[in-house]
Formats: structure tokens, sequence, C-alpha cells
């Protein structure tokens, strides 16, 4: 386990989550606005509005900028013949194995953000967890799936 | 048993107590709201409810048939929608059967299967056979093959433990309420004497507000101690005549007085097997031994694992698990600890919730911050402990974890039932070189069960993660 794991994901992972942030980050700034339109209207007190004005640039800053990148130069995954190797985190690094006869099943997803930019992500089941590869090109999910559940062969004597 | 059969005729009658119990509330709304207009009303109308309850159980009982057949136990139910459910033999994870009062009347047993599957329901669940059915569908159902069971009938000695009446008492008077218990008795007694002014007891009218006062310490000093004393009935009855044995490749259990349990458990099935030493009994040197089951429901808010023994002196695990489940047990040798550097992160997280609460005390309730201190040093200790305690040992497919949160958990599972592996680690772990592991098996109700070890030497936790690894070094 000393090694990372060698495959990196689609970098286009990084523009879908930035989307994801931004929708996410649109709820701050509508109340940056509405706080604007009170301080004109009602005479709502500025420091507050200047408060969630300075939260939204900096909580967008993060979210949608920094965050995507570091987590798509972390996200790395390889998968052997025996097992499947993750890793993942910010400040937090993860590594995780799962071995091949533990995979329950394997499947693919795909929602509207990533569809945009033909990627899908890949979600391993083993009786107790669940692991997903985020934002893998499709091409490269579907034949991962494939490769992943021909290789999972369940024992006998599991659960 | 291929022809379907039904269930025992009694069913109907638990099945209408059991409905008249779950509407309770109907029956009490209708009465109320009838009354006014005439008695003969009401009482009408709750005839009608317990007939139309009466005809549903009914039906519902004549629907219900179950058999064997091949390797598949078959149930057929449901009245509007008709249900099959075929259960493999092989997926069975363990077989209960239980006699409330109700049911030692009728010589009746329920039976519930359980497999795998989510859901805090059992998978199969037949609420009243004859006891002889009951065993002879246990045999039928049990993994093993035709040939071991030709041999049961040498009638060898089976491997078995059976608790005695005085270490049942121990388990209810060390059963973890008593704790909590302890705790708020001391607390109430000390804060109110604080409350009686010293001035109070110059005059008669006072001497007798005072002594009401103390009445009132008494009691409340009284109903715990009711409190632990039905803490321990309760255990007695529940954990009556305990007994473990091992036949063949089950663990049986059977347990109870009022309502008699009977749990068979394939040995295969069992996912991971250890022990508790909880605050209380530490001290004592008793553990409770318990193992983590795929499956399985989750009834009255146990605390998820099953019980294997619910108390033994730590000194005799060993032999219990030699002799019963000699796959799992712990190598009490090789236990490699915690590095030092560890210490402060698990003090950390003990004393920085402690603190908080002692900086709130300190400016909402100066006069009571003698409680935070004290919770302060009683988590400093926690922390200390918690390190002292925590290690991991590696023995061929075996691993061995021992953490404490409260009470402190010894668990050994083997390399085929570990799910996956997690190896965690932060910017100061990096650093510090250490590392979080988190070791995931099935557990109750179909969840996954997530053991953790953390701030393990980055040395060990690698470690581990080679001997987890399919690819070798």
């Amino acid at each position: 386990m000393r090694k990372p794991p060698i495959n990196m994901i689609s970098r286009d992972a990084i523009k879908a989550w930035q989307i994801t942030a931004i929708l996410y980050e649109a709820i701050v700034w509508i109340l940056t606005i509405v706080g604007i339109v009170l301080h004109f209207v009602i005479d709502f007190p500025l420091w507050i509005v200047a408060i969630v004005f300075a939260v939204s640039i900096v909580s967008t800053y993060i979210t949608a900028f920094l965050i995507p990148k570091l987590r798509w130069r972390r996200w790395r995954y390889e998968v052997f013949e025996q097992e499947i190797y993750i890793q993942h985190g910010i400040l937090v690094v993860s590594r995780t194995l799962i071995p091949m006869i533990r995979v329950q099943h394997v499947e693919t997803k795909q929602g509207p953000i990533l569809k945009k930019y033909d990627l899908a992500s890949v979600s391993i089941s083993t009786a107790a967890t669940t692991h997903e590869i985020p934002a893998l090109s499709n091409e490269i999910a579907s034949e991962l799936r494939d490769k992943i559940s021909t290789l999972a062969k369940v024992d006998e004597d599991d659960v | 048993m291929s022809e379907p059969s039904r269930l025992h005729p009694a069913t109907v009658i638990f099945n209408l107590v059991k409905g008249i119990k779950d509407s309770f509330f109907l029956f009490v709304i209708a009465f109320v709201s009838l009354i006014n207009l005439h008695i003969l009303y009401a009482i009408l109308m709750i005839v009608v409810l317990v007939l139309i309850i009466a005809i549903a159980s009914f039906v519902s009982w004549q629907r219900f048939t179950y058999h064997v057949e091949g390797d598949e136990l078959k149930l057929e139910y449901g009245v509007f929608i008709r249900k099959k459910r075929y259960i493999s033999k092989n997926r069975v994870q363990s077989i209960d059967l239980t006699q409330n009062l109700l049911h030692r009347i009728f010589k009746l047993v329920k039976v519930e299967i359980e497999t795998a599957g989510t859901g805090a329901e059992a998978e199969a669940s037949l609420n009243a056979v004859t006891l002889m059915q009951g065993k002879a569908l246990r045999t039928e159902l049990k993994t093993l093959g035709e040939v071991e069971q030709l041999e049961e009938n040498h009638e060898e000695k089976h491997p078995a433990r059976t608790i005695t009446r005085k270490r049942l008492i121990i388990t209810g008077a060390t059963s973890g309420s008593i704790g909590v218990i302890l705790a708020i008795a001391g607390a109430v007694s000390s804060e109110l004497s604080r409350f009686i002014p010293s001035d109070f007891y110059d005059n008669a009218y006072s001497w007798v507000v005072g002594l009401g006062i103390i009445i009132l310490v008494m009691m409340i000093i009284g109903v715990f101690i009711l409190l632990w004393v039905l803490g321990i009935v309760g255990t007695i009855i529940k954990y009556w005549n305990f007994t473990i044995e091992k036949v063949e490749e089950d663990i049986v259990i059977t347990c109870g007085l009022l309502e008699k349990k009977h749990i068979t458990i394939p040995m295969k099935r069992i996912q991971a097997v250890g022990y508790v030493e909880s605050l209380i009994r530490q001290p004592l040197g008793y553990a409770t031994v318990i193992a983590e089951i795929a499956g399985g429901s989750n009834q009255k808010g146990e605390d998820f694992s099953t019980v294997l023994f619910p108390i033994m002196k730590k000194s005799e695990i060993d032999n219990f698990l030699t002799e019963l489940l000699p796959n799992y047990t712990v190598n009490q040798t090789d236990f490699t600890k915690l590095p030092k550097r560890s210490a402060k992160y698990y003090l950390f997280r003990t004393v920085v919730p402690s603190l908080v609460l002692l900086i709130a005390a300190l400016y909402f309730l100066p006069q009571l911050t003698w409680i935070p201190v004290a919770i302060l040093g009683l988590s400093i200790l926690l922390g200390l402990l918690q390190v002292k305690d925590s290690g991991y040992a590696l023995e061929d497919n075996k691993l061995t974890i021992r953490y404490r949160n409260f009470n402190k958990v010894t668990m050994v599972m083997n390399h085929k039932r570990i799910q996956a592996f997690n190896k965690k680690q932060h910017i100061l772990h990096r650093k510090e070189k250490l590392a979080t592991i988190k070791l995931s098996i099935v557990g109750k109700m179909g969840l996954g069960k997530h053991y953790h070890v953390k701030e393990l030497d980055l040395e060990a936790a690698n470690k581990m993660a080679d001997w987890y690894s399919y690819r070798g070094v």
C-alpha cells in the first residue's frame, strides 16, 4: 500500500465539480443580493450585507476553485486482478483496498452534469461498504464496470 | 416436510391479541366517540372491531403456509396480495426459537429465520408451531450435510458453558445503567446539600422543610436503588440459565426465564468475535463475549452485537474460545501498542469537548465549575486509557484489534471476513508517520460494521495493508 494508485480520473471532473459547487454557491449569492436590495429598501444594516458578501466570495473561491482542483489531483484508482485500490481526500488522505472476491456488484451512474462532459461514476459495493470512483470518461467507466464485474467472483461462503 | 403446512391454530389467537394491542387507540377513539350516543353503540362498535381483527387473523393464518423443499424454505402468505418467499438454506444466518408465556401454555414455539438481508425484521417468522415441528425445521435448515447428521446419534459431549447463578447476579449488578445511576445519585445528593442554606435549621418550620429535603434525597436514592435492583432482575430474567453449546458446525444459545430463547448460529456465518470490558466490569476482571453476525434483526435496542456469553472472567476467555470457536482465539502475546506520539491526538479528542463545557460553565454557572473540572479530569484519564489500550496483533489469517471508546473492546476477525480495508492520514499524521485504519465487516441488519484503530504507527498500518492485500508486498 506504499505507492499510490496510478490511474487518475478525468480532468473534466474539475469542471463538473465546479458547476455543482457554483449551483450550491448560488444560494449565498442570492442571499447577498437580497441583502443589498433590503439595504436600499428598508435600510437593512450594511455590515451584515458586507459579511454575507465576504462569505460568498471566500466560499465560492474555496468550493468552486480550490477544492475541485485539489480533489482531482488526489483522486487515484487502480484495478488489479485481485483487488481494487482507491485513494482520495484533500486534507485527510484515504486509501482503500477492496478485494475482488468481496465485491457484490458494480454500477455506473451519470447525472445531468456528468453527462454534459460525457462522464460517469462507478460505484463498487461489497456486503458492508460502497465505494465510488467519480467522474471517469463514459467509455472508461463502462469498461471498468465490465472488468470488475468479470473479475469479481464472490466466495461460496461469503456472508 | 414437503407438504405445505400451516402454523398452529393458536396463531389465530396470537394474531388477535396482537391486533387488538396494535389498534388499541382505534378502540379508545371508537369507544369515546360513540359513548355519548348510547353505550350499546359503543359496545357494538367494539364487538365489530374485534370481529374484523378476528377474521383478519383467521384468514392470514389460513393463507400462511410453509414447507421445506430441496434446499429451500418456501413461505406463501398474504391475503389480498399473494406473496411467495423462498429462502435458500445456504443463506440462513441464524435460526431462533422463542417461547413466551402464551407459547408455553400451548407447548408452542416461535421460529425466526434470519439471512444477511437488510431490514429490522426477520426474513421468515413463523409465529407459532409445535415444539416438535420447530425443532424438526431447525434440523432441516441447518447447513450441515446429511452425512454429518448421522453421526449425531453418537451423543458425544458437545463443548458447552452455562452461566452460574452468582455470575448472573454480577451481570445484572454491573450492567451499564449502574454507572449512570451512581453518577447522577452522587451529583444530585451533593448538589442538594448546597441548596440548603446553613441557617435553614434555625427554627422549627425550616427544620420540617429541611427534613422534607432529606426525605426527598432519601427517596431519590431509593428510586436509584430500585432501578438498580430492577436492572438486576431484568438481567436475571433475560439471561436465566444462559447456555452456549457447540453442536457440530453450529453455535446454539439458550436462555430466558419467562421468554425462552433458542438461537442457532451456523459457525460459518460468524463475522467477528471479541469481548467487551465495560468500565464497571473491567476493574472486577469481567468481560462480555460477543460476536458479530451478518444480518439479523435488531431486537429491543440490543447494542447490535450478539452476546455469546454475558459475563466471564477475562482469564477464562482463552479457554472458552479455544473450546467453542478455535478460529477466533485472541492473540495476547504479539500485541503491538500505539506509539507514544499518538497520545496527543487521543487526548485532544477527549479533552476538547470537556474544555468547551468548562468554558461554558465558567461563563454561565460559575458556582458549579467543579463539575466540568471533574469531567475534564476524567476525560484526560479516558484519553490516556484509550491510547494505552489500543493496538493490534496479526497472526496468519487472523487480525486482533483492540480499542476503547468508553468500554475496552477486543475483536478478532478473519482475513476473509473483512470486506474492505481503509487507511487514512491527515496532514499532521503524515508529518508524524501515523495513520488511522478502518476495517469493514458485515454487521446487523445487513449494514456494514466498521472498526477503527486510530493513530497507529504508519509502519504498522502498512504492515496490515500488506497483510490484507491480495497482491502481496
